[in-house]
C-alpha cells in the first residue's frame, strides 16, 4: 500500500485537492477507493504485459519494403486455438479477481452495517434547483408558533464524527446527486424515489461537496460542505441550532455607525474563494460560529426591516422572525455557514452584497432573481427580482420586481451575518 | 438483384432461387421489422407494467372500467380476422384473385369491426369514468399502449385496402390509371358502408335497450339504412370484372408479407389482451 | 433512352410483354446517370455511401467545433467565455452531434460503399428504401440543428435528455420554446432512418450473398455490419418508446414521467439505456470490423482466430442488452441489481478482450508494412485498450460510485470513442479511399496528421482521467482555481486545439488527394476481399460477373488460383448474357419526396401544429404510394458483351 499512496505523489498533485477521492476520510470512500485499486492494479499489470507483446510485434515484425518489393507473404497462420482458449481463461481470472472484493464492497457501502445501526446517525438531504436543503429527522425542534418540527438547514450538512451517518435522499424537482468525495461515492436524488447512501467521517473535518448530475442551468454552481465535529461540539452545535433565530437590539436612539464600502462591479462568474479560509477551513468555520466583533446594533435592525419590506421573508425562513417562506433555502443561522449561494461563495460581507444585490451574475437561472411562482391566471404571487414574459421568455419590468438599494444591500449583510 | 427465370412451370411460394437463404427478400425484411416492432411493443407493455407496480395515489381500478366481455369479443373478432388473412394468401398464391379479394375484404372488416369497437370503449371510458391520457398515469400508459397497437392495426388496415384496390388493376393499362380512381371510391363507398351498417346497428341496439320498437326504428333511422342498401348496391357494381387483371401468384409474396405484418399485429394484441385487461383481474386484485 | 416501364417482373414468372403503354411522368423513373438530379434520386448503394460520408464528415467538424468551444470555457477556472446556458447547450449538441450525426453515419458510410463489394452484390436489397433512410438521416439532422437559426435555440438537457429534465416546465424558456421538441423529434427521425437501413443491411447480408460465400467466409466486416444492423433494430424501439413518452408528456398532458402525476423519472433512465448501451456498441463494431480488414491487408497474413473473433462479436451484441443499468450504478437501484449488472460489465469484457488478443495474434509473425491506414489502427488498438480499462474500472459498482458523472467518464469514453471508434473510420477512409476515388493520399501527410491527431488526442483526454478521480464532475460549465483542477484543464484545452489542428490536416489531406492526389492503381494494398478485385473507382453495376467465391478471403484465393478464377468467369459471362444482361435499378424521386414530407410534418408537430402535421404526413404516405406504384423499374446491362463497353440497354 506503501507503492500505492506514492500514485497522489508521483501524479504531481493532480490527485490532491478538496474533492479528491484519493484523500479518503471514511470507510465508505475508502473502501471503494481499494476497490479501485484492484482494478487500477490488474489493468496496469495486463496493460504492461500486453502492451510489451504488442510494441515488441510492432517493431520485430515491421518491414521498411513498399508493397511490390517484398518477397512471398509470411506463412498464413489462422490462429492457435490453445493460444485463445489461454488467454480467454487468464482474462476470466483476473475478472474474478477483480469481482470478489467489488461483490463485498457493494454490500458494505450500500447501507450502515448491521452492528452500527444503533449509533447510526439519520439527515435527510433533498436536492432543490439549486441548493440542498438539510433535514434532521431526529432533532425536533420548537417553532415559534408552537409545535415542533424536524430541525432544517440548507447547504452545509453538519454531522457528528465518528459515527455511521445515513443520509436519506430526495428531490422536490429534477434529479440531483449527493457526492462528497472525500466521504463517500455518490448516490442520485431522484423525485419520486426514496434513495439514501451512508458514510462517515473518521475524524472531525470540513469537506467538500458538489451535485453530480445534470440539473439545468446552475448545475455546475450547486455545491455544498459537510462539517463533521466531534461529539461534545455537535451537541452544543444542535442546542443552538434549535434555538428561535439570534436576535440583536439597538437602544431607540442607535445611529448607524458603519461606513459603507463601494464593491464596485462584479463580473460574472466571478471567484468567490480565499486563501486564508482554505487554509483552515475548520478553524474557520468554527470562528463563524461566534457574533463578528463590532456588530453594528442599528444596522442590524435596519436590515430585519428590510428584510420584510423587499419580501425575503416570503420565501426564506428565519425561525423565531419575520421570515416564513419555505421556497428558499433556511437562514435562521447563516450567518455561521462558512459559504453562501449552496458551497459555492465564501460567506464575506462582499460575496454576501454581491449575491443579494446581483443574484444573476453568481447563479445564472436562479429563481431568488427570476418569478417563479404565477398562478394559472397570470398573476405574480411571488415576486423575484425580475419577471419574464412567458409568451417570449424576455424580461418586464413589473411593479412588483424586488429592488435592493446599497443601503438596503448593508443593512442586509449585517442582519444575515448577525444570525449565528 | 432478382434474375430472369426463364421457367413457365408453376410457382414455388416457399424457396426463391435468387436469394441465398431461398427466403424471399420481402419477407426476410419484413420479418426483421416484426422483431424491431416486438422491442418496441415490449418497451410499451413494460411501461404499463411498471406504473401498475407502482400505481400513484389515486389511480382508479380498472376493473371499475373495462368491459371485458366487450374486448373479448372484439379479441375473438381480430383473431378470426387473422383467419381471413391466411385465407387470401392462400387464395393468392393459388391465383385465385376473386377469394383472394373476398378475403382481403373480410380482413379489412374484422379488422375495422375490432377498431370500431374499441374506438366506441375509449369514447365510453373518456364520458363515463373521465379516463383520458391526462387524468391518471393508468390512462397514460392504456392510452399509449392500446392506441399505438391501434395505429398499426389502422395502417395495416389502410395497406389491407390499398392492396385491395391494386388487385383491380387492368392487365391492359392503355386505358390509363382512371382504375386507380375507380378503386378508391370503390374504397370510399364500402367505408360508408360500414360506417352507416355500424350506425344504424348500434341504433338498433340503443332502440332495442330503450325498448322500441321496429316502426320506430325504420321511422327514425330510415335514411341510414337504406343508405346502406345503396351503398352495397354500389359496392356490387364496382366490384363487377371489367377484364384480365394485373394481379396473381406472382403478387403473392407482397400478400404473404402483408400477412406477416397482420398476424403480428394480432399477436401483439394477444399479449396486450391479458396483461392490460385480463391481469387486472388475476394478479393485481 | 427510353425508360418507361414496359416489362414487369415477378419472382418466378415472366408476364408476357405487353404493347408499350404510354406512362405519365409521374411514374417515368428519373435515368440521369450524372449530375444534382442523379445525386437527388441515386438508388446506388456507392453513391448513397458518399452521401452519408460528407454528411458525416460535415457533421464531424461542426462537433469539433462545439468541443473546443467547450474547452476554451473550461481552459481557466471562473470564465465567462461563454453563459453556462450556452455551455449546456454546446455539450448536448457535442454529443448529439457526434454520436448520431457524425460516429453512426460514417458507419452506415462503410456499410452502404463497402459491404456489398465485399459479398460480391450489386447493390443492396432494396435500393430506393436505402435512399430513403439517407433523405431521413439528412432531415433529421438539419431538424437537430435548426436551434441555431431560430429563437428557440438549441435543446441544453444533455444528450441522455434525463427526465424531468425534458418536460415543459424545466424545458421551456418561453411559451413557444420548440428547442426541446426539436431534438425529440430529430432522434425519432434518425431512429427511423437508422432501423430502416439496418434491416436493409440484414437482408442484403443474409440473402445477397454471392455463390459460394457461406457465412463463415464473410469478411469480418460484413459479419460486423450484420450485428451493429441488428443492435440498431433491437435497441431503437426503447429509446423510441422513450421518447414517445415525452412526447405524450409534453404535448398530450401524460404523466410518464410528470412527477406531479406518480411519473418516475427512473423509468426514462432505463428505457434509455436499454437503448444506450447497444449503442455504444453499435459506435464500435463497425470500428473493430474495418481494424480487422486493415491488419491483415498490411500485415500480408489473415485475421487470427477468424472465428473466435465473429462470435466475440455476436457475443458482445448480445450481451450488450444486458448491461444497460451500469450507467445508472448511482440510482439506488439495490445490492442484487447492481451486483448483477457488475458481473455482466465484466463478463463482456472478455470478448472485448479476445478481440485485442486476436489483433495482436494477427500482426504477430507478420509483414507489417507501415501505412497510414496501419498506423491509426494500431494506435486503435493501445488507445482502445486504455479506454477499455476504463471501463472495467467503472464495471466495479464501488468504484464507480466516486467515478460516475466525473470526468474519469469522460476520458474513459472518448478513449473508447476517438481513440476506438474515430481511430478506425480515419483508417478506413484512408485505407478504402483509394478504391472510391482511384487517388492515393500522401503518405507523408497522413503520417502526420496520424501523430497530431494521435498526440493531441492524448494531451487532451489522459490528464481528464486525473480531474476525475479529483473530484471535478461532468456537465459543469465552470470550477473554481482552488479545487487542483486548473492546470489540467488548461492542459487538456490546448490538446483539443491541437487534436484540432491534426483533423484539420487530415481533412485538408483529404480534399487535396481527391483533387490532385496520385493515381492509384488497381489493388493498391494487396488486399484479401473482393472490394479489391474490381477496377478503381468500381462501376455502377460493380462486378461484370458475380464471382463465386471459394474461401475466405476471397480475393486473396482469387490471386492465387488466377486460371481456375478465369474460367469460372468466362462460363458466368455466357450465362448472364444468355439471361439478358445485368438488370440494375432506375432511380427515383420518391425517397427524398417522402423523406421531405416527413420533415414538414416533424417540424410542425414541433410547433404542436398537428393539422400541419398531417398535412406532412399525408405527403409523405402519397411519397410512399408513388414509390410503390411507379414500378420496379430497371435497366440492362452487358459489360462482358463482346464490342459493347458496358452500354445500357433495354
Amino acid at each position: 500500500m506503501l507503492f500505492v499512496a506514492l500514485i497522489p505523489l508521483l501524479s504531481g498533485g493532480w490527485l490532491s485537492g478538496p474533492q479528491s477521492t484519493f484523500e479518503t476520510e471514511g470507510p465508505v470512500a475508502k473502501t471503494q477507493l481499494d476497490v479501485f485499486y484492484v482494478t487500477l492494479w490488474v489493468t496496469v499489470i495486463i496493460f504492461i504485459v500486453v502492451g510489451a507483446v504488442l510494441a515488441y510485434t510492432t517493431l520485430k515484425f515491421r518491414t521498411d519494403k513498399p508493397l511490390d518489393e517484398l518477397p512471398e507473404p509470411p506463412p498464413q497462420g489462422h490462429g492457435n486455438p490453445l493460444v485463445e482458449l489461454s488467454l480467454i481463461a487468464a482474462s476470466i481470472l483476473a475478472l474474478v479477481f477483480i469481482a470478489v472484493p467489488t461483490l463485498r464492497a457493494i454490500w458494505y457501502t450500500y447501507d450502515v452495517p448491521e452492528d452500527q445501526q444503533d449509533i447510526a446517525y439519520e439527515v435527510t438531504a433533498i436536492g432543490y434547483q439549486w441548493w440542498f436543503k438539510f433535514e434532521y429527522p431526529m432533532e425536533m425542534t420548537p417553532q415559534p408558533f408552537g409545535g415542533e418540527a424536524p430541525l432544517i438547514t440548507a447547504n452545509e450538512l453538519v454531522i457528528p464524527a465518528g459515527r455511521p451517518v445515513r443520509v436519506n435522499l430526495r428531490s422536490v424537482d429534477v434529479i440531483h446527486s449527493f457526492w462528497v468525495p472525500k466521504l463517500a461515492g455518490k448516490v442520485d436524488m431522484i423525485p419520486n424515489r426514496g434513495n439514501h447512501l451512508w458514510l462517515q467521517a473518521d475524524e472531525p473535518g470540513y469537506f467538500w461537496g458538489q451535485c453530480a448530475e445534470f440539473c439545468g442551468e446552475s448545475h455546475a454552481l450547486m455545491r455544498f460542505r459537510v462539517i463533521a465535529l466531534a461529539e461534545p461540539e455537535f451537541e452544543a452545535w444542535l442546542e443552538n441550532q434549535k434555538t428561535l433565530a439570534r436576535t440583536v437590539t439597538a437602544p431607540d436612539d442607535a445611529m448607524i455607525t458603519t461606513d459603507y464600502v463601494d464593491y464596485g462591479t462584479f463580473r460574472a462568474n466571478q471567484p468567490g474563494w480565499s486563501e486564508e479560509f482554505d487554509a483552515d477551513p475548520l478553524g474557520n468555520w468554527k470562528a463563524l460560529q461566534e457574533p463578528n466583533a463590532g456588530e453594528d446594533a442599528a444596522l442590524i435592525e435596519a436590515g430585519r426591516r428590510y428584510f420584510v419590506e423587499n419580501r425575503c421573508a416570503g420565501c426564506h425562513v428565519v425561525r423565531g422572525h419575520e421570515g416564513m417562506g419555505a421556497l428558499g433555502p433556511d437562514l435562521t443561522r447563516i450567518g455561521a455557514r462558512s459559504t453562501i449561494a449552496a458551497g459555492l461563495l465564501e460567506n464575506t460581507p462582499e460575496n454576501l452584497y454581491r449575491w443579494i444585490t446581483e443574484p444573476e451574475g453568481v447563479k445564472p437561472g436562479n429563481f431568488m432573481y427570476h418569478t417563479r411562482i404565477v398562478a394559472p391566471d397570470g398573476m405574480v404571487t411571488m415576486p423575484g427580482y425580475v419577471m419574464r414574459d412567458p409568451a417570449t421568455g424576455d424580461v418586464i419590468e413589473s411593479p412588483g420586481d424586488i429592488k435592493i438599494t446599497p443601503e438596503e444591500g448593508h443593512a442586509l449583510v449585517a442582519y444575515l451575518n448577525s444570525l449565528k | 438483384m432478382s434474375s430472369h427465370a426463364a421457367t413457365a412451370g408453376p410457382t414455388d411460394h416457399h424457396h426463391d432461387a435468387s436469394t441465398s437463404t431461398g427466403i424471399p427478400n420481402k419477407k426476410l425484411f419484413m420479418w426483421g421489422f416484426l422483431a424491431s416492432d416486438c422491442m418496441f411493443f415490449g418497451a410499451l407493455i413494460a411501461t404499463h407494467l411498471i406504473y401498475r407496480l407502482h400505481p400513484p395515489v389515486g389511480t382508479p381500478d380498472p376493473r371499475d372500467i373495462f368491459a371485458i366481455e366487450l374486448t373479448s369479443g372484439s379479441t375473438f373478432v381480430l383473431l378470426m380476422s387473422s383467419l381471413l388473412m391466411a385465407l387470401a394468401v392462400n387464395a393468392c398464391q393459388q391465383g385465385n384473385v376473386a377469394t383472394t379479394r373476398k378475403m382481403l375484404l373480410g380482413t379489412i372488416v374484422f379488422g375495422l369491426i375490432f377498431l370500431g369497437v374499441q374506438v366506441y370503449e375509449f369514447i365510453h371510458f373518456v364520458h363515463a369514468y373521465g379516463l383520458t391520457t391526462s387524468s391518471s398515469l393508468f390512462g397514460s400508459t392504456f392510452y399509449t399502449l392500446t392506441g399505438t397497437h391501434g395505429v398499426h392495426v389502422a395502417l395495416g388496415i389502410l395497406w389491407l385496402a390499398l392492396m385491395y384496390i391494386r388487385s383491380f388493376k387492368p392487365r391492359d393499362d392503355s386505358a390509363g390509371q382512371g382504375w386507380i380512381l375507380r378503386g378508391f371510391f370503390h374504397f370510399l363507398t364500402f367505408t360508408a358502408m360500414v360506417v352507416l351498417s355500424l350506425y344504424t346497428l348500434l341504433a338498433l341496439v340503443h332502440g332495442y335497450e330503450a325498448g322500441n320498437g321496429l316502426a320506430y326504428f325504420f321511422s327514425n333511422h330510415f335514411l341510414a339504412f337504406f343508405g346502406c342498401i345503396a351503398l352495397l348496391g354500389g359496392l356490387i357494381w364496382f366490384a363487377k370484372p371489367r377484364g384480365p387483371v394485373d394481379f396473381g401468384e406472382a403478387n403473392a409474396i407482397d400478400v404473404e408479407s402483408m400477412g406477416l405484418y397482420w398476424h403480428f399485429v394480432d399477436v401483439v394484441w394477444i399479449v396486450i389482451f391479458p396483461v392490460v385487461y385480463l391481469l387486472e383481474y388475476v394478479v393485481l386484485s | 433512352m427510353d425508360q418507361s416501364l414496359t416489362k414487369n417482373e415477378f419472382i418466378g414468372t415472366e408476364v408476357e410483354q405487353t404493347q408499350e403503354a404510354k406512362r405519365s411522368w409521374l411514374f417515368t423513373r428519373p435515368d440521369h446517370k450524372t449530375g444534382l438530379v442523379n445525386w437527388l434520386t441515386t438508388v446506388d448503394h456507392k453513391r448513397i455511401g458518399i452521401l452519408y460520408g460528407i454528411s458525416a464528415l460535415f457533421f464531424f467538424l461542426v462537433g469539433g467545433v462545439e468541443a473546443l468551444v467547450i474547452r476554451l470555457q473550461l481552459a481557466v477556472p471562473n470564465n465567462d467565455f461563454i453563459s453556462a446556458q450556452t455551455y449546456n447547450e454546446m455539450f448536448t449538441m457535442h454529443a448529439t452531434t457526434m454520436i448520431f450525426l457524425a460516429v453512426m453515419p460514417l458507419g452506415a458510410a462503410f456499410f452502404n460503399y463497402i459491404m456489398p463489394l465485399q459479398i460480391g452484390a450489386r447493390d443492396v436489397a432494396f435500393p430506393r428504401l436505402n435512399g430513403f433512410a439517407y433523405w431521413l438521416f439528412l432531415v433529421g439532422a438539419i431538424i437537430l440543428n435548426l436551434g441555431f437559426f431560430v429563437k428557440s435555440g438549441l435543446p441544453d438537457m444533455g444528450w441522455f435528455g434525463y427526465a424531468p429534465l425534458t418536460s415543459t416546465a424545466f424545458s421551456s424558456e418561453f411559451a413557444g420554446d420548440m428547442s426541446t421538441d426539436m431534438w425529440i423529434m430529430g432522434l425519432q427521425v434518425l431512429g427511423v432512418s437508422s432501423v430502416i437501413g439496418s434491416l436493409n443491411f440484414i437482408v442484403t447480408i443474409i440473402n445477397m450473398r454471392a455463390p459460394g460465400l457461406t457465412m463463415m467466409r464473410l469478411p469480418v466486416f460484413t459479419w460486423m455490419t450484420l450485428f451493429t444492423s441488428f443492435l440498431i433494430i433491437l435497441a431503437f424501439p426503447a429509446i423510441t418508446i422513450a421518447l414517445v413518452n415525452v412526447m405524450m408528456d409534453r404535448n398530450f398532458g401524460t404523466h410518464f414521467f410528470e412527477v406531479s402525476g406518480g411519473g418516475l423519472p427512473i423509468l426514462w433512465q432505463h428505457l434509455f439505456w436499454v437503448f444506450g448501451h447497444p449503442e455504444v456498441y453499435i459506435l464500435i463494431l463497425p470500428a473493430m470490423g474495418i481494424i480487422s480488414e486493415i491488419l491483415p491487408t498490411f500485415a500480408r497474413k489473415p485475421l487470427f482466430g477468424y472465428p473466435i473473433v465473429v462470435f466475440s462479436g455476436a457475443l458482445i451484441g448480445l450481451l450488450g442488452f444486458g448491461v444497460w443499468a451500469h450507467h445508472m450504478f448511482t440510482t439506488g437501484m439495490g445490492t442484487v441489481a447492481t451486483a448483477a449488472f457488475t458481473l455482466a460489465t465484466m463478463a463482456i469484457a472478455v470478448p472485448t478482450g479476445v478481440k485485442i488478443f486476436n489483433w495482436i495474434g494477427t500482426l504477430w509473425k507478420g509483414q507489417l508494412i507501415m501505412t497510414t491506414p496501419m498506423m491509426f489502427a494500431l494506435g486503435f488498438i493501445w488507445m482502445f485498450m486504455m479506454g477499455g480499462f476504463s471501463g472495467i474500472m467503472h464495471s466495479a459498482a464501488p468504484a464507480d460510485a466516486q467515478q460516475h458523472d466525473s470526468y474519469f467518464v469522460v476520458a474513459h469514453f472518448h478513449y473508447v470513442l476517438i481513440g476506438g471508434s474515430v481511430f478506425a473510420l480515419l483508417a478506413g477512409i484512408h485505407y478504402w479511399f483509394p478504391l472510391m476515388f482511384a487517388r492515393k493520399i500522401p503518405e507523408f501527410w497522413g503520417k502526420l496528421s496520424f501523430w497530431v491527431i494521435f498526440g493531441g488526442f492524448n494531451i487532451t483526454f489522459f490528464p481528464l482521467h486525473f480531474v476525475g478521480l479529483n473530484g471535478m464532475p461532468r456537465r459543469v460549465f465552470t470550477y473554481d482555481d482552488n479545487m487542483g483542477w486548473s492546470s489540467i484543464n488548461m492542459i487538456a484545452t490546448i490538446g483539443a486545439f491541437i487534436l484540432g489542428i491534426g483533423i484539420a490536416i487530415y481533412f485538408g489531406v483529404m480534399i487535396y488527394s481527391y483533387y490532385k492526389g496520385e493515381k492509384a492503381k488497381r489493388d493498391p494494398w494487396g488486399g484479401r476481399t473482393l472490394e479489391w478485385s474490381l477496377p478503381i473507382p468500381p462501376p455502377p453495376h460493380n462486378f461484370d460477373v458475380t464471382p463465386t467465391v471459394h474461401a475466405r478471403d476471397a480475393f486473396w484465393y482469387e490471386k492465387h488460383h488466377k486460371a481456375e478464377i478465369a474460367a469460372e468467369n468466362a462460363k458466368k459471362a455466357v450465362d448472364d448474357e444468355a439471361h439478358g444482361g445485368i438488370h440494375m435499378p432506375s432511380n427515383s424521386w420518391f425517397p427524398i419526396i417522402s423523406a421531405a414530407g416527413m420533415l414538414f410534418a416533424a417540424l410542425m408537430f414541433c410547433n404542436h401544429s398537428y393539422l400541419g402535421a398531417m398535412a406532412g404526413a399525408v405527403i409523405m404516405f402519397f411519397g410512399i404510394w408513388m414509390w410503390s406504384v411507379e414500378g420496379p423499374g430497371g435497366y440492362h446491362l452487358h459489360p462482358t458483351k463482346k464490342g459493347d463497353d458496358a452500354n445500357a440497354s433495354h
